[in-house]
């Protein structure tokens, strides 16, 4: 029993170790004063300093997430009404073609959306630049969003519509009061896995952006083609401790409101209430 | 009867489902102000109706009217009708307030009033107090009183009810039996209870209809309805029975078990064979030699309120009393009943015909049971 444990544990370490590894050596070699990766020879910040120096980067990052927030937020919109249309399909098989052609969409690979966006970019003229990557974001993002917020639609308690409309709420406000309220997890879990997809898409952006508009994974593709600067080190390892820092503040949050609920539900409140 | 007083009416009103009748032609009116139940197992039909009345669902044939009016193109929020649900289908990211104002803000009433009103109906729910609890917090009878407020507070014609004690506990099940009854008696609406349990429709209601398989089978007080059932359906679903096979040999005269006895029943064909029902509690276990029936005592089981005693007859029929005097497994005893305690059903009667006949008899049943004494033994 114990030897499994440990066995458990070893296995678990060198797959963390396997995953981090490589993370960890570039955030490393970013405080390199050498200038290359083959030998660490001091500390410096100095890559730090020319990346804030660097204002084609800079604005490339800016762009990066402006594309996000802004496809994100429109495929979180386009999404969720999406959602909402599959689960109200009153037949069965409309709803199953829909949710297929949702998941036909999740699963092909990025060069072919790439490619195909391309296609049609040329195809009908639209130059291609921040709109269109912008539009494609848009794109692969809403499958993404309608996946996080089908489930929470199907969780729902249906006859809370139908109670809903007994009380006497139009369809609007069957939506505004009703729905959208139930559904709100899902499409904030939507819109931040939207928002990460944009910002770690490589392949489709590479497809369609031109004119000189790029975004972070282009960028640095194209930079470390050219050669390794640290510069790209010290640009990562901002990256990466600004996810590790949202991961961290969502499991803070989560902890709290658990608390909170916690709190809230203990047993002997409903005593307290009942005797003034 | 005035068409005022009517607040709902079906007539020959069908629903199907993909080719499949869960309501076969149904007609019936309903009183302003009544307690109504609509009883039946699972799958009889009963909660169509109410989402026919409600909106949620629109009849294939036939036509509803509430009050007076016809309702086919009247969506459910214009409906002056309100539901409380099985599952009470309250709004979980609302306070209790919020869930009981809900019908009251689409209405865009102001908020005073609507903070008036939803106090006053939490007060008649005896919720007083509990505005700001999230729903999470409430335990299963507050909720539904939550359910009941949240539909109350719209000031409805009619209130529906499906099956809204079933998930709660025997105890705060009977409380709440006691108190929507205290309710409806004072908000003097009409209220339309569905259930599949009977004593729960036997306590509450004014009028029951009995249903089975998409179809009205009786209509009657709780009294009627276990008094006088119109077949052996209505019989077994209404409380436990004893249900034999007899013949009418003439008026007040019926035979079962091999013997004849009188009864207060008439107005079938000579030597028509007929269901016999008595009720458990109304035989009395007696010495073997007194009492109308003999029968050997086969079990015996402790009920708390009484013993339940299961014994077969000489012919085979087996018979269940419910009986507060302990008797014995293999003894032979003798049942005594009145020839009131009979209830005679003819095979395949219509409703209409039943109750013609039984109008006609229960006027003469005083005399009959003078004449039954002597028929007895």
């Amino acid at each position: 029993m114990t030897k499994n444990k440990n066995w458990a544990k070893i296995y678990l370490f060198v797959v963390f170790i396997l995953l981090y590894t490589p993370i960890a050596y570039l955030i490393y070699y970013s405080f390199n004063e050498a200038g290359t990766m083959n030998q660490f020879s001091g500390f410096t910040l100095e890559h730090y300093a020319a990346l804030a120096e660097d204002s084609r980067l800079l604005i490339i990052a800016l762009d990066t997430i402006r594309v996000a927030l802004l496809s994100a937020l429109i495929a979180t919109v386009i999404g969720t009404f999406g959602a909402i249309g599959i689960y109200f399909s009153r037949r069965r098989q409309t709803k199953n073609l829909l949710l297929s052609l949702n998941n036909i969409l999740l699963v092909s690979p990025d060069v072919i959306i790439g490619a195909s966006f391309l296609l049609l970019f040329t195809l009908v003229g639209f130059q291609l630049g921040f709109y269109s990557v912008l539009l494609s974001h848009i794109a692969f993002s809403i499958p993404i969003v309608v996946l996080m917020v089908l489930p929470r639609l199907e969780e729902m308690n249906g006859n809370m519509i139908t109670a809903a409309r007994d009380l006497g709420a139009n369809h609007f406000q069957v939506l505004k009061e009703i729905i959208l309220p139930s559904i709100t997890p899902g499409i904030l879990a939507g819109y931040f896995m939207a928002f990460t997809y944009s910002i770690d898409d490589f392949a489709v952006t590479f497809f369609v952006t031109g004119n000189g508009f790029a975004t972070l994974s282009v960028e640095i593709y194209s930079r470390a083609r050219q050669g390794v600067s640290l510069e790209i080190n010290a640009l990562s390892t901002i990256l990466f401790l600004a996810a590790f820092s949202l991961v961290a503040g969502y499991y803070f949050i989560q902890q709290q409101r658990t608390r909170h609920k916690l709190a809230h539900m203990d047993p002997t409140n409903h005593e307290k209430a009942v005797t003034p | 009867m005035l068409t005022e007083e009517i607040i709902v009416s079906f007539d020959q009103v069908e629903k199907k489902y993909d080719k499949e009748s869960v309501l076969k032609s149904i007609s019936f009116e309903l009183e302003k102000g009544k307690f109504y139940t609509l009883l039946g197992p699972s799958g009889c039909g009963k909660s169509t109706i109410l989402n026919l009345i409600a909106g949620f669902t629109t009849p294939t044939e036939g036509t509803i009217l509430i009050n007076g009016e016809e309702t086919k193109n009247t969506p459910p929020n214009k409906r002056k009708v309100n539901t409380v649900f099985q599952d009470y289908a309250l709004f979980p990211h609302m306070n209790v307030f919020d869930n009981v104002a809900f019908g009251l803000k689409m209405k865009k009433m102001n908020k005073q009033d609507i903070s008036k009103k939803v106090s006053d109906v939490l007060k008649l729910v005896r919720l007083a107090g509990f505005e700001e609890r999230g729903i999470a917090e409430m335990s299963g009878g507050q909720k539904q009183r939550v359910a009941i407020a949240r539909a109350l507070v719209n000031e409805p014609d009619m209130l529906l009810l499906d099956e809204p004690l079933s998930a709660l506990d025997l105890k705060l099940r009977t409380d709440m039996q006691y108190e929507l009854r205290e309710l409806q008696r004072r908000l003097g609406i009409t209220f339309l209870f569905v259930t599949h349990d009977q004593e729960e429709a036997l306590a509450m209601s004014d009028e029951i209809m009995v249903m089975k398989e998409g179809e009205i089978i009786q209509t009657g007080t709780p009294n009627d309805i276990y008094d006088e059932p119109i077949n052996r359906y209505v019989a077994d679903f209404i409380g436990e029975s004893n249900i034999v096979e007899g013949r009418m040999v003439e008026d007040y005269v019926v035979s079962f078990a091999g013997k004849r006895f009188a009864c207060v029943d008439g107005g079938m064909t000579s030597n028509e064979k007929v269901d016999v029902v008595i009720r458990p509690e109304d035989l009395v276990v007696n010495q073997a030699d007194e009492g109308g029936l003999q029968i050997s005592v086969q079990s015996q089981l402790f009920r708390g309120v009484h013993y339940e005693i299961v014994g077969l007859d000489d012919e085979g029929n087996s018979w269940m009393v419910h009986s507060t005097k302990k008797t014995e497994i293999g003894k032979r005893v003798g049942l005594q009943f009145d020839p009131q305690d009979i209830h005679i059903m003819r095979i395949n009667e219509t409703e209409e015909a039943f109750d013609e006949r039984i109008e006609q008899f229960s006027g003469l049943s005083s005399t009959s049971e003078v004449r039954g004494e002597g028929a007895d033994d």
